[in-house]
């Protein structure tokens, strides 16, 4: 059976490192949403578990950005280019999520609506959170207190919309029974050319061009 | 137990700050006092007041207010130290309960088990929390004053039985450190209601004596203030905000996001809980 390279190494490692990153702050700030948990928070550790997360969560893409910048721009254009195959993708969602439908699918390109829109919460909230939370940290002292709640609160708003969907994210990766290569991709890089031309038929027709 | 409060008579005061050195002494809040060779190093910054501001070990400071009236200067005292809020926005926004009131009607607070998170500090309407903070890692912890009920501080920990048994002088012990010192008796300690009896009477005094603008401060500021002003004037002639509120974004966050983030968490398990059971029978059916 063939395969076609899905992920890059370099991506990879950025997905890993970032992720676990993340699951670190999301761990240590949903602590401050269960006020039973707030024990573990006692004398600061968890919250200087949190700076520490954070310094991977920030310095890690900027590192990547300094390595590859042509790499994440291209990304960054992805995530915001949009069209008439994402609006049909969205209305054939619930029947091919819950029924497995693929009949009205769009065929999608590299990234599909799904991954599009998660990848694109990613950089928004990604950058939501370190503005507020760099200005929560190193302006503790001196920004005015209604600055540093009104932080607080676009922090929390971001951890609701972007952890929610970190879950759905974990979910379509290791669960979905339609997603089975998925998780092959982002660990090994590879998917079977079958699921290539099943899940992204235009970006697998583009890559294959070539070769024929 | 009745809610017990402090009243601070304004006019009564004489900015000794004798309250101010008995509460450090009380709360072994020693200030390292910075100096130079045979001296201390402090500058004149225009005002007897001292130190500027309060801090984690600096819980209570009088404030003075230099304020113009028919050419002449009056100089205005005010207490500056935890309210003791009924609506406290400390406690509301602690993320784990380290703030709460206790049964006196008292803000106190557990140091061992704040997390430095500082959200009091910037939530406070009077901004009377304080901390310590490392701001490379965030390591802070809260102070501020308890009305002498910190443990192993505690002046007020004697239970009603025992207060029955004490003499009428023994009572009187029975009072937050700054109270017990105050030389013109300006600060009082008592049960909330009869201090609020006793404000309300002062206050008539003052209006008789010419000072319309007399009134008392926290009867009901905040659900109730637990630390209630005598003053002369107006709360803002001494720098004290009129009407304290709870901020907006304090009561956004508690009341609506966090509800709402739990809901929207909650939510979204469940859908891929199902999710997961509907996708998964249909497919394989499928696949048969």
């Amino acid at each position: 059976m063939t395969e076609v390279e899905k992920y890059r190494k370099p991506i990879r490692v950025l997905h890993w490192i970032h992720a676990g990153a993340f699951v670190l702050l999301f761990l240590t700030g949903l602590i401050l949403f269960i006020p039973g948990l707030g024990f573990l928070a006692e004398d600061s550790w968890t919250r200087v578990i949190h700076r520490i997360g954070a310094a991977i969560f920030i310095i890690i893409p900027l590192i990547y950005l300094i390595v590859n910048p042509r790499s994440v721009l291209r990304g960054i254009k992805l995530a915001f280019t949009w069209n008439s195959d994402d609006i049909g993708w969205i209305q054939a969602l619930p029947g091919y999520y819950f029924r497995g439908d693929e009949s009205k699918m769009p065929p999608q390109g590299e990234m599909n609506t799904g991954q599009k829109l998660w990848w694109l919460i990613v950089l928004v909230f990604g950058l939501l959170f370190t503005i507020t939370g760099l200005i929560m940290w190193f302006a503790k002292t001196s920004a005015p207190p209604g600055l540093l709640q009104g932080m607080v609160l676009i922090h929390d708003i971001s951890f609701i919309v972007a952890g929610t969907m970190f879950l759905v994210h974990i979910y379509n990766g290791v669960f979905h029974p339609l997603f089975n290569e998925a998780w092959s991709a982002i660990t090994g890089g590879k998917v079977s050319a079958e699921y290539a031309k099943k899940h992204h038929g235009k970006w697998y027709a583009e890559i294959s061009k070539g070769k024929d | 137990m009745a809610d017990k409060a402090i009243l601070y008579d304004a006019s009564k005061c004489t900015a000794c700050r004798g309250c101010q050195v008995m509460c450090k002494q009380w709360n072994e809040n020693d200030e390292n006092i910075p100096t130079v060779e045979n001296g201390v190093d402090a500058t004149n910054w225009g005002s007897y007041e001292n130190p500027k501001d309060l801090s984690p070990s600096t819980w209570l400071k009088m404030r003075f207010t230099e304020v113009e009236e028919n050419g002449q200067v009056r100089w205005l005292f005010t207490r500056q130290a935890c309210m003791h809020c009924t609506d406290a926005a400390c406690v509301k926004v602690c993320p784990n309960g380290s703030l709460y009131h206790n049964e006196l009607g008292f803000v106190a607070y557990n140091k061992d088990t704040c997390t430095g998170c500082g959200y009091c500090i910037d939530a406070c309407p009077f901004s009377i929390p304080r901390s310590n903070r490392n701001l490379l890692t965030g390591i802070a912890k809260m102070d501020k004053c308890t009305a002498c009920t910190s443990q192993g501080f505690n002046r007020i920990e004697a239970t009603s039985a025992d207060v029955e048994m004490m003499t009428e002088s023994w009572r009187d012990v029975l009072a937050p450190a700054c109270v017990k010192t105050c030389p013109p008796k300006a600060l009082q300690y008592g049960d909330r209601n009869t201090l609020i009896a006793e404000g309300k009477v002062r206050v008539q005094y003052l209006k008789s004596q010419g000072r319309s603008n007399a009134n008392l401060y926290g009867e009901n500021e905040l659900g109730g203030l637990h630390v209630m002003y005598v003053l002369e004037d107006s709360p803002d002639v001494y720098g004290l905000p009129v009407e304290p509120k709870v901020s907006a974004a304090a009561v956004a966050w508690k009341d609506v996001i966090q509800p709402v983030g739990w809901a929207v968490g909650g939510l979204a398990i469940v859908g891929l809980g199902m999710n997961w059971l509907v996708a998964r029978a249909n497919i394989n059916k499928e696949g048969k």
